[in-house]
């Protein structure tokens, strides 16, 4: 069998699903944050395998990098902001951080 | 050319000067108002680019990713100015709540310059960042109360969320890359518009994803569930930022990359393109959101789900861009202005309403404070008429001019739908006034005691000067965003 670049794009798609699927199940903000995490890097898998099959420019592995400096500062302030709730309530479970209710 | 890049400079040269001036002299007292000079002088110099022009410049050095057009430039005055008022909001508030900390403000900064990048980015790269440096602002400023648990889990809930959508949003560029090669707007228009638009069940999937990610930015149904939580949570002034900075830059990005990528006759055509999915989200958006703020205790939350509201309003006129074009952009435009005065208005009366552990939040706090303190009750009602649309404010003339393009769209049903939910959104608006004005606190009841602060009411004053001027005399900003919706769609 022969790997071409629509292999990667198809495992992409498959992990950005599976992120996807383990952001909307678990309760538990770490899974979910790792979930994000694993959708972003589908997104990274595409944009290289794509300009794998685009070598004219760069432009697809340029996005990839800046997208890894992004999301490691949205990692930072994600983990900061569970830090401070589970200072508060002792837990990292947002099913329990429901005291904003209509 | 610096000259014409002078807003972003002056924010993000100012921010750091800032920056290390808290940092050296330890003092946040004048942070608020040299903050707010800071972001009125960035404002002014949007303003002094459009006045300018940019005609004579060569700006091929920042193309693709940079685009100063009449449309970002529209952005470049308005985005400061919105948060400059914030900024003025934040040093009553911040003092009155022993919330004194310096990085409030450059986080308001920092906020404002990721919102000024995305109204201008042209590349899928330059947006990214603008989203990113936006939102990561934007989730710390929600979650800025450490101590308190609801600021904290509206600012979770905020950050989940916020980067679930934005993921949604890159995987729909990353997948619009591959089918056209393009990470640009206007590469991705040329390779889209080549091979049909959306006749390839792949670019449909990608614009389902672009879609969902801009709805979740500016919180549309059934993306909005962050919203109200986080608005709640916040600090008062965050939640000023995000109702009108950060709602409006979402916006600009939503209008720009539908507009520019996705704006070809097949695409923007009622039957065979994305109007109708926009439609459908904006009518549920304004129906369901004026259905849940009408059943609030809190007036904080009442106004969180009136921003949901507005956003819907602003999501019709979206929707009427393939008949109405540049009409319906320039009334969009039109409304983000009268919708960011009224809206930092009224949430900086509720910032004066209360002072440290009398907030004003639900409707019972506020029981005969209008006749308490008149100035404040005679402010607040103001800036919620003109919320509800309600002449001669601004935001009378805001739902006017968007009716009027939907109308010319050949859209009458979704006119109707306006009005008709404009008019039942004057009940939780009025409730307010009939709390103030006519009921009575309970014995023994807390009731909330406004605070003084003169920035605070510099602020209100500002605003209330902008809804009366933009009521009484909207023609020139009419103008210009028919001038800066004119550029982008040609």
């Amino acid at each position: 069998m022969m790997i071409t670049s629509d292999s990667y794009v198809f495992v992409a798609a498959i992990l950005f699903i599976i992120g996807g699927i383990g952001f909307l199940a678990r309760r538990n903000v770490l899974v979910q944050l790792m979930s994000i995490e694993i959708m972003l890097n589908a997104v990274n898998l595409t944009l290289v395998a794509f300009n794998r099959s685009r070598p004219e420019n760069h432009s697809g592995q340029i996005f990839a990098f800046f997208l890894i400096a992004a999301e490691a500062a949205e990692v930072a302030v994600g983990l900061a902001i569970v830090l401070s709730l589970f200072r508060l309530r002792r837990s990292v479970r947002s099913d329990e951080a429901d005291s904003l209710r209509n | 050319m610096f000259l014409v890049l002078s807003p972003f400079i002056v924010l993000a040269v100012g921010a750091l000067l800032l920056m290390l001036a808290e940092a050296f002299t330890g003092s946040e007292r004048s942070l608020s108002v040299v903050g707010s000079i800071v972001l009125f002088a960035t404002s002014a110099c949007g303003l002094a680019v459009w006045l300018l022009g940019t005609d004579n410049v060569d700006l091929s050095v920042l193309a693709p990713w940079i685009i100063l057009d009449r449309f970002s430039l529209f952005f470049n005055a308005l985005l400061p100015f919105g948060a400059a008022l914030v900024c003025l909001l934040s040093g009553g508030y911040l003092e009155e709540h022993r919330l004194q900390r310096g990085e409030f403000y450059q986080l308001i900064f920092f906020t404002t310059l990721g919102t000024m990048f995305l109204s201008a980015a042209g590349d899928g790269l330059t947006l990214l960042l603008g989203l990113e440096t936006m939102s990561i602002g934007a989730y710390a400023l929600t979650a800025f109360r450490r101590t308190s648990t609801r600021s904290v889990e509206g600012g979770l809930k905020y950050f989940l969320l916020g980067s679930f959508s934005a993921a949604l949003l890159l995987f729909g560029l990353a997948l619009l890359y591959g089918v056209t090669g393009h990470t640009d707007l206007a590469g991705l228009r040329d390779g889209l518009a080549h091979g049909g638009a959306l006749s390839d069940p792949r670019v449909i999937f990608a614009l389902l994803l672009v879609l969902s990610g801009l709805a979740f930015k500016v919180s549309a149904f059934p993306f909005h569930m962050w919203a109200p939580d986080a608005y709640e949570g916040a600090p008062t002034p965050a939640t000023s930022l995000m109702a009108s900075t950060v709602k409006a830059g979402g916006f600009a990005m939503a209008i720009r990359v539908l507009v520019t990528a996705f704006g070809d006759p097949a695409s923007t055509s009622w039957a065979s393109g994305w109007p109708p999915v926009v439609a459908w989200l904006a009518v549920l958006t304004i129906t369901i959101g004026n259905l849940i703020a009408g059943r609030q205790d809190s007036v904080k939350r009442m106004l969180a789900y009136s921003s949901v509201v507005h956003a819907g309003y602003m999501l019709v006129g979206l929707a009427a861009f393939g008949a109405a074009k540049s009409a319906a952009i320039a009334s969009i435009l039109f409304y983000l202005v009268t919708y960011t005065v009224s809206t930092i208005g009224a949430l900086g009366v509720l910032i004066l309403a209360g002072s440290h552990g009398k907030e004003a939040v639900s409707y019972e706090d506020l029981a005969g404070i209008g006749k308490r303190h008149p100035a404040l009750g005679l402010a607040f009602s103001f800036f919620l008429l003109s919320l509800a649309g309600i002449p001669p404010t601004a935001g009378f003339f805001g739902k006017w001019y968007l009716v009027k393009a939907i109308l010319e769209g050949g859209m009458p049903l979704l006119g109707v739908i306006t009005v008709l939910n404009s008019v039942l959104s004057a009940y939780y608006y009025l409730r307010v006034l009939v709390f103030m004005y006519m009921k009575e606190p309970a014995p023994g009841a807390p009731k909330a005691v406004p605070m003084r602060s003169g920035e605070v009411n510099a602020a209100l004053v500002i605003a209330a000067v902008c809804v009366a001027l933009l009521g009484l005399r909207p023609g020139a900003t009419i103008d210009a965003s028919e001038e800066a919706a004119k550029t982008l769609v040609q």
